[in-house]
C-alpha cells in the first residue's frame, strides 16, 4: 500500500510543480518588435485618426498628421466629415447611405511624400497606381520600363472609405474624412463587414506607383499585422527608385 | 411548418397509441429498457441508480448518444433535451442558455472534472466531443453544495468509457454537406490488473456563407465560421489490489478558426491527472485526485508564422474525497443504507489573458462539504449537504446548503422535492477585466463584485408503468447580485468610449417546467416526446433600472420529440430508423435602441419560431459495421434571418457514415 501510495505521489508531485502557470510555452511564440530589413518600411497605421506620411527618400522618417474633425477657417465646401449608416449587422458595408456632412479644415500634408497610409487607404502624392500580376519584388522585371505604357489611377474622391471614428459603430453609423485617396493602392489590404470584427485581406500582388515628378517605385504590402495582433500594422516592401 | 409539426405529432401520437394495444400484456425488464437501472453518480456523487437517486437525473446514454450521431456536447443536447439553445453571442461564439442560465451558471465536468476557459461565458463546447463517452448525466438546478461556484443552474457531467472487454478496436468516419468530415478511432486493452484507453478524433467543417432577407429587426450572420479539431485521451487504469486502483488520464485538444484567412485563431487544450479509488473496507471508500486542465488560445500569424498567444486558463486542483456507508433496519426484511460523503478541494486557478489590467492573476479556491444520504425507509430517502468555498483572491467565502428528498407512493411512483443553493463567484476576468472591444466599448471588470447567488426550489415526479415512463418537474430560481454586464456609462465627458462596467445586478426570477413521457416496446419500436417551458426574467440593476438582455433570453415553450424502430432481421443484419425533432417558439428580447445614449429606452426584438426534424437509417452489419445515413433539417428549413439564435443551417444536410468495431469482425460474423 505505501508502494502505491509513493507512486501516486512520484506522478502527482512533477505535475504539479509544473503546471501551476501551464506547460509547454515552447508551442507559442513572443511577441518581438519587427525589424525592418532592407527595402522596406515598417508603419503603426492602425490609428483611426492619423494619416502617416513616407517619403521613399527618406524612409526612416514617417511624419504623422491628424486627421481634421473641426473646422477652423473657411470651408471648402468638400473637406470635413462625411457621416454613412452602414449596414454593419446586416447585409454589410457595401450597402451604405449618406446622413450628414461636417464641413472641417482640410487634411494637413507635409511638403515632401510620396504615399500616405491610414489604415487601410492609401493616398499619393499626386501619383498613379498600377497593379501588377506580380507577388514577388524578386520576380519584378529590372526596371519599371515594362509598364510604363500600361495604364495607371489616379487618386480619388471618396468620402465613405476612410473611416476615422468607431465611436457610433453599435449605431452602424460611422463618419469618414472627405479625401482623394488611391483606389488601386489601397487594394492591397481590404476590410470587409461582415464578419464583425471586420475580416481584412491582404492582396499580395506588387503595384507600380509613378510619383508625380515621373520616378516609379515597386511596393508591396508584406504583412498588416503587428507582433501582438494589431491590425493594420503595416510592413510594405518597396523599390526606389525603380 | 406548423401543418407538418402537427401531421408527425399526430403520427407520433398515433404510433404509441397502437403500439400500447399490441403490447399491453408484454412484460419485460422495463427498467432497464427505460434505463432506470442507470447508475448515476453526479447528483450525490456516490454511485446510485437512477430510479433510486432523490436528485432528479436525466441520463443520456451511449445508446441515445450511437443513435443521434451526435458529434459534440452542443448536437447531442439540443437533440435530446428541450430548453437547451446554442445560439452565438458577438463574434460568433458559443452561448448556452439552459433553462434560463448561461454557461456561466452551468458547470459542465468529464468524469467529475471542471474544465478550464471559457469565452464570452461558456466553456469550449467543441472540446467536448461524443467519442469515447459512455454516457451524460444532467442535474437541473442548483448543486453548489457539492460542485462549488458555477452550479447555479445545474451540472452536466460527462462520463467517458471504461474497458471491460480483453479489447477492442473501433474506427468510424462521417462525411456531410461543406466538407463536414469526422473521423473517430478508439482503442481499449483490457488485462487482469490494468486497462487502457487510447480515443482519437477529428472534425472539419468549411466556413459557409448564409444570406438573409433585407431589413433585419437586429443583427444577422452572414457567414458561419467552420472549424478543424483534434481531440486525444488517453487513459490508463491499474488495480493495484482488489480494494485499490490508481489511473491516470491524459488529454490534448486542438482547434483552429479561420475568420481571417491569414490570422486563423487557434484554441488549445492539455490536461491530465491521476486519481486513487481505495476500498478500505465494504463501508469505507476513500478517492484522491489530482487534475490539471489548462486551456490557451493563440493567434496565428500566417504571414510570418508567428503563433501569439493571448490567453491562458490553468487550472490545478487537489481533491479528497471519503464515503462510510451506513447499515440500518431490520437484518430480517432487509438493511437499509445510508452514506455519509466528507470532502474537500484546493483549486489553483491562473489566468493569463492580455485584456486583463495585469495580464496574470492568480487564485486559490479552498473547499470542504459533507453530504449525508439518509434512507429512512424504503420509501423516503433525504439527502443533504454543506459546503464552505474560500477564494484567496478577495478572501470571499460562502456556505452552500442543500437538502432533497425522494418519496416513493408507489412502487412505480416517485415524488422528488429539493432545495438548493448556488453561488457563483466573481471570476477572474470579471473582477480585473479591462478589454477595448473593436473600438465599441470597454468592457470594466470591478474587483468588487459580491457572488451571484441562487435558491432553487424543484419538485418532480417520475412515474413508470409498462412500457411507459412519465416525469413532470418543476423549479423556481431567485437570483441575487447576479454577475453581468451593467448600463454603459461614460466616466468623463472627455470620454470617448463608455464603459461597459460588470456589476451585481438585482434580484430576479428564472422559473419553468418539464413534462416528458417515453415508451419502448418489444416490437422495436420507442418513442419519448419532452416539452419545457422556461421563464427567464430579465434583471434590473440594483437602481431599478432596466438594462440590456447580455444574452438572447431562453426561449419560452421548447418539444423534443423521437420516434424509433429498432429490428434485427437476422443475426447479420439490422436496422434502426430515427425520426426526431425540436420545436422551439419564439422569445422577445429586450435591447437598447442606442447603446450611446440608454436614455432613449430599450426596444424589442422578436426573435421568430422554428422546428428542425431529423431522419436517419443505421444499418448494421454482422454486429460489426454500421453504415449511417441521416438527412438532418429534414424540411429543408432555411430561417429568414439569421440571427444570433437561428438554427445554423443552409437547408437540409444529408449525412453518411460508416463505423466498424474490428474486435467483433471475426466474431460476429462466424455466427
Amino acid at each position: 500500500m505505501i508502494r502505491c501510495i509513493k507512486n501516486l505521489l512520484c506522478l502527482v508531485v512533477p505535475l504539479l510543480l509544473a503546471g501551476c502557470e501551464g506547460i509547454l510555452d515552447g508551442l507559442y511564440d513572443e511577441p518581438q518588435p519587427i525589424v525592418a530589413r532592407e527595402g522596406q518600411i515598417v508603419v503603426d497605421a492602425s490609428d483611426w485618426g492619423t494619416w502617416h506620411y513616407i517619403d521613399f527618400n527618406r524612409p526612416d522618417s514617417i511624419q504623422s498628421h491628424p486627421i481634421p474633425t473641426i473646422l477652423t477657417g473657411e470651408t471648402d465646401g468638400k473637406s470635413g466629415q462625411y457621416l454613412y449608416w452602414f449596414d454593419v449587422w446586416g447585409e454589410g458595408i457595401r450597402k451604405n447611405e449618406f446622413r450628414e456632412f461636417t464641413p472641417c479644415d482640410a487634411q494637413c500634408d507635409p511638403e515632401e511624400w510620396a504615399i500616405a497610409v491610414h489604415r487601410n487607404n492609401v493616398r499619393t502624392n499626386g501619383g498613379e497606381v498600377l497593379e501588377t500580376s506580380f507577388s514577388s519584388m524578386d520576380e519584378l522585371p529590372e526596371t519599371s520600363e515594362p509598364f510604363h505604357n500600361m495604364r495607371f489611377t489616379p487618386d480619388e474622391w471618396s468620402e465613405n472609405e476612410v473611416w476615422d471614428s468607431q465611436e457610433q459603430m453599435l449605431l452602424c453609423l460611422i463618419p469618414s474624412q472627405g479625401i482623394n485617396v488611391n483606389k488601386v493602392l489601397s487594394s492591397w489590404l481590404t476590410m470587409d463587414i461582415p464578419p464583425m470584427p471586420p475580416a481584412f485581406t491582404r492582396n499580395p500582388h506588387v503595384f507600380i506607383l509613378r510619383l508625380k515628378d515621373g520616378t516609379y517605385a515597386a511596393l508591396q504590402l508584406a504583412n498588416y499585422v503587428s507582433p501582438s495582433g494589431v491590425k493594420c500594422y503595416l510592413t510594405i516592401n518597396y523599390k526606389y527608385p525603380y | 411548418m406548423n401543418r407538418r409539426f402537427y401531421t408527425t405529432l399526430l403520427v407520433m401520437l398515433h404510433v404509441l397509441a397502437v403500439n400500447a394495444q399490441v403490447n399491453v400484456q408484454s412484460v419485460d425488464s422495463l427498467d432497464k429498457e427505460l434505463d432506470l437501472h442507470e447508475v448515476v453518480v453526479t447528483g450525490t456523487r456516490t454511485p446510485k441508480f437512477l430510479k433510486d437517486t432523490p436528485i432528479q437525473t436525466r441520463v443520456i446514454t451511449s445508446r441515445d448518444i450511437q443513435r443521434t450521431d451526435a458529434t459534440n456536447v452542443m448536437d447531442l443536447l439540443t437533440q435530446e433535451l428541450p430548453g437547451v439553445e446554442f445560439s452565438y453571442a458577438m463574434n460568433q461564439q458559443t452561448h448556452l442558455n439552459f433553462a434560463g442560465f448561461g454557461g456561466q451558471g452551468v458547470l459542465f465536468l468529464v468524469d467529475g472534472e471542471r474544465l478550464a476557459g471559457e469565452t464570452m461565458d461558456d466553456v469550449d463546447f467543441s472540446r467536448l466531443t461524443m467519442a469515447g463517452v459512455e454516457r451524460i448525466e444532467i442535474v437541473k438546478g442548483a448543486a453548489s453544495a457539492l460542485y462549488g461556484s458555477n452550479a447555479t443552474g445545474g451540472v452536466i457531467n460527462i462520463i467517458t468509457k471504461k474497458m471491460h472487454s480483453p479489447w477492442t478496436l473501433n474506427v468510424g468516419g462521417r462525411y456531410g454537406k461543406h466538407n463536414q468530415q469526422r473521423y473517430d478511432a478508439s482503442w481499449g486493452v483490457s488485462r487482469k490488473r490494468w486497462s487502457n484507453m487510447l480515443t482519437a478524433n477529428y472534425n472539419s467543417l468549411d466556413n459557409y456563407d448564409v444570406k438573409s432577407d433585407a431589413n433585419p429587426a437586429t443583427r444577422v450572420i452572414s457567414t458561419i465560421y467552420g472549424d478543424k479539431t483534434l481531440n486525444l485521451k488517453e487513459q490508463m487504469t491499474w488495480k493495484a489490489s482488489e480494494r485499490l486502483s490508481l489511473s491516470g488520464r491524459l488529454g490534448y485538444f486542438f482547434r483552429e478558426t479561420c475568420r481571417t484567412p491569414e490570422m486563423p485563431e487557434r484554441y488549445r487544450d492539455f490536461s491530465g491527472g491521476v486519481r486513487s479509488l481505495w476500498h478500505i473496507s465494504d463501508k469505507d471508500v476513500l478517492e484522491a485526485n489530482y487534475a490539471f486542465d489548462q486551456y490557451d488560445k493563440s493567434d496565428f500569424q500566417r504571414l510570418v508564422g508567428l503563433d501569439i498567444r493571448d490567453y491562458s486558463n490553468v487550472q490545478n486542483t487537489l481533491r479528497t474525497l471519503y464515503h462510510h456507508t451506513f447499515e440500518h433496519g431490520d437484518p430480517s426484511i432487509g438493511l437499509r443504507t445510508s452514506v455519509l460523503t466528507i470532502g474537500a478541494d484546493y483549486m489553483h486557478d491562473y489566468l493569463f489573458n492580455s485584456n486583463l489590467a495585469a495580464t496574470k492573476y492568480h487564485q486559490g479556491n479552498f473547499d470542504v462539504f459533507a453530504q449525508y444520504d439518509w434512507q429512512i425507509s424504503d420509501r423516503l430517502e433525504v439527502v443533504g449537504a454543506l459546503r464552505y468555498d474560500w477564494f484567496s483572491d478577495t478572501h470571499d467565502s460562502h456556505l452552500t446548503p442543500k437538502l432533497n428528498a425522494r418519496y416513493k407512493i408507489l412502487h412505480n411512483l416517485a415524488l422528488r422535492a429539493g432545495y438548493g443553493m448556488g453561488f457563483r463567484a466573481p471570476t477572474l476576468k470579471e473582477k480585473y477585466y479591462n478589454f477595448d472591444m473593436s473600438g465599441i466599448w470597454i468592457v470594466e471588470g470591478n474587483p468588487q463584485l459580491k457572488p451571484e447567488v441562487s435558491h432553487n426550489f424543484n419538485v418532480s415526479a417520475e412515474y413508470t408503468r409498462g412500457h411507459y415512463n412519465l416525469t413532470a418537474s418543476a423549479y423556481y430560481n431567485l437570483v441575487t447580485n447576479k454577475i453581468a454586464t451593467s448600463l454603459p456609462y461614460f466616466q468623463s465627458p472627455t470620454d470617448r468610449l463608455p464603459y461597459l462596467p460588470y456589476s451585481n445586478l438585482d434580484r430576479y426570477n428564472v422559473y419553468g417546467a418539464e413534462l416528458g413521457a417515453q415508451a419502448r416496446w418489444s416490437s422495436g419500436i420507442s418513442a419519448r416526446l419532452t416539452y419545457a417551458f422556461t421563464r427567464e426574467e430579465l434583471p434590473t440593476n440594483k437602481d431599478g433600472q432596466q438594462t440590456n438582455n447580455q444574452y438572447i433570453p431562453a426561449r419560452p415553450h421548447s418539444l423534443n420529440a423521437s420516434i424509433n424502430y429498432d429490428h434485427a432481421f437476422t443475426s447479420h443484419y439490422g436496422i434502426s430508423i430515427g425520426l426526431s425533432g425540436r420545436v422551439l417558439s419564439s422569445v422577445k428580447s429586450t435591447e437598447y435602441r442606442n447603446y450611446y445614449d440608454i436614455s432613449q429606452g430599450t426596444v424589442t426584438i422578436n426573435y421568430p419560431a422554428y422546428t428542425i426534424w431529423k431522419l436517419s437509417l443505421v444499418q448494421t452489419i454482422c454486429d460489426a459495421f454500421r453504415l449511417t445515413l441521416a438527412l438532418d433539417n429534414l424540411f429543408n428549413y432555411r430561417p429568414r434571418y439569421y440571427y444570433l439564435n437561428a438554427p445554423i443551417t443552409d437547408g437540409a444536410w444529408f449525412q453518411v457514415g460508416l463505423c466498424m468495431d474490428i474486435d467483433k469482425i471475426g466474431k460476429s460474423c462466424r455466427k
